[in-house]
Parts: structure tokens; C-alpha cells; sequence
């Protein structure tokens, strides 16, 4: 029945897709729009890309595809605020530790398979940062996971820029094996990291230039991502970011459960780095929490999620927890709004991209299957993400 | 102080009688039960005696001296079988590459999380096999989840020996199967000097003492001391293994050890259960025709970019092997690695399920199939009368993403509760520092 629903929708979108301007006008059981309350059944008309209409029922007229989805419940495209997709030959300078101008889009391999694997996934916008290694790492940009044109497939070019607070830019250092040398670089330990972010954050603040990279974050103006793991780290980025006055995005966050009251308190959101189901430790040793999601839910965290497959991160966050609407939030509008692109994706409303999910029933059952993908009003069936 | 010491002596002895009289009877109320064999069964009862099922169906009466378990609203299964895991092993491969003699029970350690977290998610039986490493690794055991000793857990001690087609480092494909079958041609040699020489035979009832105890009733005659040299030994196991009185686990890391392995089974007769690396769907054509038993690799969904064309392509075994009408059986990983669920048997048949697979179809995998190609079916993998008392009770539907293990019955006694699980209420109620 699966397959007959696809290839029933290729033959449909065939002439679609070579002429987007056609209007198309999709028919599932439901769409979760998180934008409001759930609309069953639902229609949405698809115009040029962008949804021009939403309703339980739709009158169309004239040249206008309808394609009826079934039994289908349609979702907004997946949003990954935060991944290293498609970054090819290192994600992070290691001649230097604060490299605030690194622009991480002139490393991305467009073609890159990570991007069709997390396409399939669902995903269809994802926030793209430079590594960990460094101190300052640089700016981050937000892309679609597909598209004919790199320019088109950029949503924001600049989302915000990351920074490291975590024992990842000591990692490899050995400042005493050649001091002469230029590939030495300098944190070989946590204080080591802190100072240079400390020091690199006062030199802005003196020479009181409201240009640049970093001032222009300090001042309010670009948003802060910082990567963080450890209870201990987290509490010295709010410590930092109290004493320079910013307000961050806590990336990682795998410990951040255990300051879940403090940070809803501070209004600090949390992207959640990849869930674990094992016993053991996670990144950096940190405890293992299968709930942390809940539990920063519960605390008036917003949260949003990470990781290759979001819609499973999102199923097992709820089986330990979560309710099912936050987690949905978490990996659609939450993301998006956290990356400054909720005007374009992140929800089903007119005016808003068409990038959508189809589902075979319930997002929330581990046997409920990603059936089609539509970016931008194109279907991406099996056929094309094969080419 | 002489009825303090009668007093003390009384309740001592009350003790003592009331397990025999009582404890051994089991009832289960269930909402519903799937017993696999035979059709589902709404507000079932079960009854267990002794470890055993006794009878299980609907409106039966429940002796009084039955404990009761009230499983209302909820499901209960037969415990989850896990058909080839080297996990619950101390150390999975061995050095040596020809080891066919060697016994997992000696290495199998109970106090291993694997066990726990097998009882956690619903497995009971599991069949310790040794990793995919060593040419010839060792024999097999089928064991439950349950015990302080590994001798209290074994249910089938020699279980089949595992073979890998897989070079160890540094050896070539040609001198892996050049001794490989050398090995099997020198069993085979012996075999025929046995059956042509006159039938005295004294060498070769020792090759009988290891190889008799081939089904369940064994567990207690174990411990037999190696008296024979490991040389004895080793011919012995595989002359054990040729007559087809030991199935094989042949590893294929890819679709050409497939092809290896279909020959050397049909040269030699074997009993072979296809352990497959998740290249090896390249075979399926191959595989369907020979009708063996098959255990996928535990990633079950992956992609392959093809290198001459550059064209990415995403593989679902589960969905492959379905398509060629071909029974699977799956396997769990350790990590969380390749998805957050590859660790769980229910998880995998779930994702089964996702690709086209039915839910009956997918809950056989995970109890009666593995359970047949382990030759174990006599007592484990349904819920049928006569059978062990392994059973899963399930918080609600299987395979749903809000279902939990609430309730884990090894042998007519209780292994795990999700109530007293401290650990699983750590991992979802995490305390801040």
C-alpha cells in the first residue's frame, strides 16, 4: 500500500516539479502544523514553493494538482539546529584557537551523502557549525538539505556564532613538545579555554568597536551557540555570560538537566546534543540521563534537538518522558526559531516554506515510516535522492 | 530459653516447608496473551507449575495455593529470545584460530549488564556464540538471563560451533578457506577411519561423551574433565560437527562468503545457520534458494554509495529479505550505535514492522524462530503447555513506542520487575547535583 502511495505521487509530481509555479493541493488524514491545533483533515495548497492555503478543505479550480495523500499525517520538515552535515576536510582551524571570522559554509560539500541520509530522515533545514576544537570556533549558518542551487539552499547565512566552553579545544595540545612551533596551540586545559575566551571578550569590550564579529555578538546583535556538556562547564557559561552580559544557546548540553530550574530561570534554551541509550557515560563522561529532555521540559527549558535521525531522537525522548507536542516542537519550530528562520520553516502556516513530511500514522510509534519528503513544494521520492 | 529455641526452630521449619508446598504455582491473569503458537487470547490465564507451563487459556480455575499476578490490562509474550550474542562472554575471540573444542560457558560471566539489561527489555534465552573473529571459535551455548552461576542458566550446552568466514589480520581470503577446509577434510578423513574400522573402538567414545549431550537434559551432566589432548578434542568436535550432531554459525562478512559458505555446507553436510555481515544482501537471491536459516546484521537500515556512479543508495534488510519471502531472525548491538534502538531485540522487530513486515511475523523473530534454529523450541520461544515458563508481561501493546517490560519470568520465578528497577528510574527521573 506504502509503495502504491509513492509511486502514485511520483507520477503526480513529475510535471510538478520541472514546473514548480503549478499550484499543488495536498489531502492527508491530518497535519500537525505547530501552528495552532492540529487540522484533520487537512489540505494545503502549494504555491511556488511556499504554502498559500491550509484548511480542513480546499476548493481548487483550474490547473491545480491534487494529490491525495490517504491515510497520511503530515508534519513540517525537521529542523537540526545544530550538526557538522557536510563539512569536508576538518570543522575546525587547528593553527588557531579564536577564529571568529571562519565562515563554515566554504567547507560544506553540497553533495555530501550526510545530507540524503538525514533528507530521508525527515530533516529537511539544518544548522551547519564549524568544530569544537576551538575556543572560538565561528559563524554558523542554517541550509536546506536539498536543492538545485547552493544560494537557494542557503535559509541564513548567519545564524549566530559558536563558541566552546568544554575540555574539546585542550584536546591534542602539547605545549611543551615544541614551543617554537606555529601548530602549537594554546588551552591544554579548561582554565586554558576560559582564559582565552575571557581575554578574547575583554580586548572587544576595550577597544569598545562595535564592529566585528564578536562585538557585534556581545552587544545583542548575533546570537551566541555555545558548546557545552559537563554541569560544571555549563555553570561557567553562565558565568561568563553574566559577567560580559550575553544571553547563549546552550549546545550539548547533556549534564544541563542538573541546572534545569537555573536555566529556565535565566530563559537560557538548550539544543540537545544526540540521546544515548546505553548504561554507560556520555560525551566528556558526562552521567547518563535518559530523560534529560523531560526533566528540562518540566523545568521550563525550551528545548530543541540534535542528531542524525531527529525523529527518533524525538520518539525516544517521549517513550522516556517527554510529552509528545514538546518533542515535535523540539524538532521543528523550537530549532527553528533558536536558528532565527521560524518566518520560513519550522511550522505549516501560509506563507511559509513547503517543506513537509509525510508520515504512514502516528509520528510518535517506532513503526510509523517516513514516506515522502517535500522541499520547497518539491517531492523528493526514493527515485530522485538515488540520482 | 528451650521455647525460645522451639519457637525459632517451628518458624525455621515453616520456612522451609511452605516454598515446597506453595511457591512452586504460578497463575498470571493477563489482558491479553500472544502465545505465538496459536491464536491470541483475551483476558488469559496461565498457569505454572514448577517452572513449568501448565495450562493456559481462558476462564480456567486457579488452585488456591497459586500465587497470583495480576496482569490485567496488560500483554504477555513468551520471553525474547536472542539468537547469537557473544556479549554475555568475557572476552568474545579467541587467539587461536582453530578452537572448535572450546565450551562460551567457561567464559560466560552472569554479573555482565549484558544479562541485565536482557531481563530489562524481555530476552530470557540467549545463545552465547563466540564473536566473528576467530576461523573456528568455539562451541555455542544456549543459556537463560537468569542465574548467579552460569550452571544454573544453561538450557542446551553444545549449541553448534561457530565458524567465521572472515580472514583473521593478515591472512589472505585463499589460506582462510584453504584451512578451513583442511580442517574439515581431516575430520572427515577420521570419520571414514572410524566407520571402516572394526567396531571396538575405544578412542572414539570419548568423541560420543562430548557430543551426547545435545539437548536440554544435559545441563546437569556438565562437567566432563578433560581427559582426551586438545588434538582429541578438536578432531572430536569436528567429526561432531560433520555428522551433523553440532549446527554451524557461519559469519559472512559479504555476499562472496555467502557463496562460501552455501559450498561448504553443501560439501559437508552442515547445518548452517548464515550469521550475516549487512553486505551480504548482495546474496539474497542466493540465500532464499538454500533455505537456511538466516540472523541479520544488527544494522538494519544503512546506506551504500555506489563508488563508480557516486549514487547513494539506502539499503532496509529487513524489507529485502521480506520481499523474497525469506524468515529473519535479528541481532543487537552493544552501543548505541547504528540507531538509538538497535540494542533492543522489540526495537528491531519493530523496525521490521516500519518496512512491511507483520507484527505476528515480527514478534516469531524474536521468540519461536530464533528459538527452532537454537533447538530449543521443545521448551522455550511460545506459550504453550509443557513449556518453560519464560514470559514477558508488557505494559501494553508489543512493539509500541509507550511500551515497557513491567515484568520478566525466567523458569516460573520473577527476574525483573520494572517497579524495583532503581536503575531505570535513575536514567528517567535524573536528580540534579
Amino acid at each position: 500500500m506504502k509503495r502504491i502511495v509513492i509511486t502514485f505521487l511520483i507520477t503526480l509530481f513529475c510535471s510538478g516539479s520541472v514546473a514548480p509555479a503549478n499550484d499543488v493541493l495536498l489531502k492527508a488524514t491530518k497535519a500537525i502544523t505547530l501552528d495552532g491545533p492540529p487540522i484533520e483533515p487537512a489540505a494545503i495548497l502549494v504555491h511556488d514553493g511556499k504554502i498559500k492555503q491550509i484548511a480542513q478543505t480546499i476548493d481548487v479550480a483550474g490547473d491545480v494538482k491534487v494529490v491525495d495523500l490517504g491515510e497520511a499525517v503530515v508534519v513540517p520538515g525537521f529542523v537540526n539546529a545544530y550538526s557538522q552535515l557536510g563539512i569536508t576536510g576538518g570543522s575546525s582551524e587547528l593553527t588557531r584557537e579564536i577564529t571568529p571570522d571562519f565562515d563554515v559554509q566554504s567547507a560544506i560539500d553540497w553533495e555530501s551523502r550526510g545530507f540524503r541520509e538525514t533528507l530521508d530522515a525527515g530533516v529537511t533545514t539544518v544548522g551547519i557549525s564549524p568544530g569544537t576544537d576551538n575556543v572560538v570556533a565561528g559563524i554558523s549558518l542554517a541550509v536546506k538539505t536539498t536543492g538545485d542551487d547552493v544560494d537557494q539552499r542557503v535559509v541564513k547565512h548567519d545564524t549566530g556564532l559558536v563558541i566552546t566552553l568544554a575540555s574539546d579545544p585542550r584536546s591534542r595540545n602539547r605545549a611543551r613538545s615544541r614551543p617554537d612551533s606555529i601548530y602549537v596551540r594554546q588551552p591544554t586545559n579548561r582554565m586554558g579555554v576560559v582564559w582565552m575566551l575571557r581575554s578574547t571578550l575583554q580586548g572587544v569590550e576595550r577597544k569598545a568597536d562595535s564592529a566585528g564579529v564578536l562585538a557585534e555578538a556581545l552587544s545583542g546583535k548575533r546570537r551566541i551557540y555555545c558548546v557545552s556538556r559537563t554541569h560544571f562547564d555549563i555553570e561557567t557559561v553562565l558565568r561568563v555570560a553574566e559577567e560580559f552580559n550575553f544571553s547563549p544557546v546552550i549546545v550539548g548540553g547533556e549534564e544541563s538537566y542538573q541546572l534545569a530550574s537555573l536555566l529556565a530561570e535565566k530563559k537560557l534554551p538548550v539544543i540537545l546534543g544526540p540521546l544515548r541509550t546505553t548504561l554507560s557515560a556520555g560525551a566528556e563522561g558526562t552521567e547518563p540521563a535518559w530523560n534529560r529532555a523531560g526533566v528540562l521540559h518540566q523545568a521550563g527549558v525550551v528545548i530543541a534537538m540534535s542528531g542524525p535521525d531527529l525523529l527518533e531522537q524525538a520518539r525516544f525522548a517521549v517513550r522516556f518522558g517527554l510529552p509528545e507536542d514538546s518533542a515535535l516542537r523540539a524538532i521543528t519550530i523550537e530549532p527553528a526559531k533558536l536558528l532565527g528562520i521560524e518566518d520560513r520553516v519550522g511550522s505549516l502556516a501560509v506563507g511559509r516554506d513547503a517543506d513537509l513530511v509525510v508520515l504512514s500514522g502516528d509520528p510518535f510509534e517506532f513503526t510509523t515510516d517516513v514516506q515522502a519528503v517535500i522541499v520547497d513544494g518539491t517531492l523528493i521520492d526514493e527515485e530522485d535522492r538515488e540520482e | 530459653m528451650m521455647n525460645l529455641r522451639l519457637a525459632s526452630l517451628a518458624i525455621m521449619l515453616g520456612l522451609l516447608t511452605t516454598p515446597f508446598s506453595s511457591a512452586q504455582q504460578l497463575a498470571i491473569k493477563a489482558g491479553r496473551v500472544i502465545p505465538i503458537v496459536g491464536d491470541v487470547i483475551e483476558d488469559g490465564i496461565i498457569l505454572i507449575r514448577d517452572g513449568k507451563i501448565v495450562e493456559v487459556g481462558k476462564d480456567l480455575a486457579i488452585p488456591i495455593e497459586a500465587k497470583v499476578i495480576d496482569a490485567a490490562g496488560k500483554t504477555v509474550l513468551p520471553g525474547f529470545v536472542d539468537v547469537h550474542n557473544p556479549s554475555g562472554m568475557s572476552q568474545a575471540n579467541e587467539r587461536n584460530q582453530n578452537v572448535p573444542f572450546l565450551s562460551v560457558i567457561d567464559s560466560i560471566d552472569p554479573s555482565r549488564t549484558y544479562f541485565e539489561e536482557s531481563r530489562r527489555n524481555g530476552v530470557t534465552t540467549v545463545a552465547v556464540v563466540p564473536g566473528n573473529s576467530t576461523m573456528i571459535g568455539g562451541q555455542a551455548a544456549v543459556i537463560k538471563t537468569a542465574g548467579r552461576y552460569v550452571d544454573d542458566m544453561i538450557l542446551k550446552r553444545h549449541a553448534g560451533i561457530k565458524i567465521s568466514l572472515s580472514p583473521s589480520s593478515g591472512a589472505s581470503r585463499m589460506s582462510h578457506l584453504a584451512s578451513l577446509r583442511k580442517e574439515f577434510e581431516k575430520a572427515q578423513r577420521a570419520i571414514k577411519a572410524a566407520d571402516d574400522a572394526p567396531k571396538d573402538k575405544a578412542g572414539d567414545a570419548a568423541s560420543k561423551d562430548t557430543n551426547k549431550p545435545a539437548d536440554a537434559t544435559s545441563a546437569t551432566a556438565s562437567t566432563t574433565t578433560p581427559t582426551t589432548t586438545s588434538a582429541d578434542q578438536q578432531l572430536s568436535a569436528m567429526k561432531a560437527l560433520l555428522r551433523g550432531e553440532m549446527s554451524a554459525f557461519v559469519y559472512c562478512a559479504n555476499a562472496m562468503d555467502v557463496m562460501q559458505a552455501l559450498s561448504l555446507t553443501k560439501q559437508y553436510k552442515l547445518k548452517t545457520t548464515l550469521v550475516l555481515g549487512q553486505e551480504c544482501y548482495r546474496a539474497a537471491d542466493q540465500i532464499a534458494a538454500s533455505k537456511l536459516p538466516i540472523i541479520l546484521s544488527d544494522t538494519l537500515v544503512f546506506w551504500k554509495t555506489d563508488p563508480r556512479t557516486g549514487d547513494d543508495e539506502k539499503i532496509v534488510l529487513p524489507k529485502i529479505y521480506h520481499d523474497k519471502k525469506v524468515p529473519v531472525t535479528f541481532l543487537v548491538s552493544e552501543s548505541s550505535r547504528p540507531t538509538l534502538g538497535s540494542r533492543y531485540l522489540w526495537y528491531q522487530a519493530a523496525t521490521a514492522v516500519k518496512y512491511g513486515v507483520s507484527v505476528d511475523e515480527a514478534l516469531r523473530a524474536i521468540t519461536l524462530r530464533p528459538a527452532e534454529i537454537l533447538g530449543v523450541d521443545k521448551f522455550v520461544g511460545s506459550i504453550e503447555p509443557g513449556k518453560d515458563a519464560d514470559l514477558v508481561i508488557l505494559s501494553g501493546d508489543p512493539l509500541k513506542l509507550k511500551t515497557w517490560v513491567e515484568t520478566t519470568i525466567v523458569g516460573g520465578k520473577i527476574v525483573y520487575e520494572r517497579e524495583k528497577d532503581t536503575k531505570l528510574r535513575g536514567l528517567l527521573a535524573p536528580k540534579a547535583e
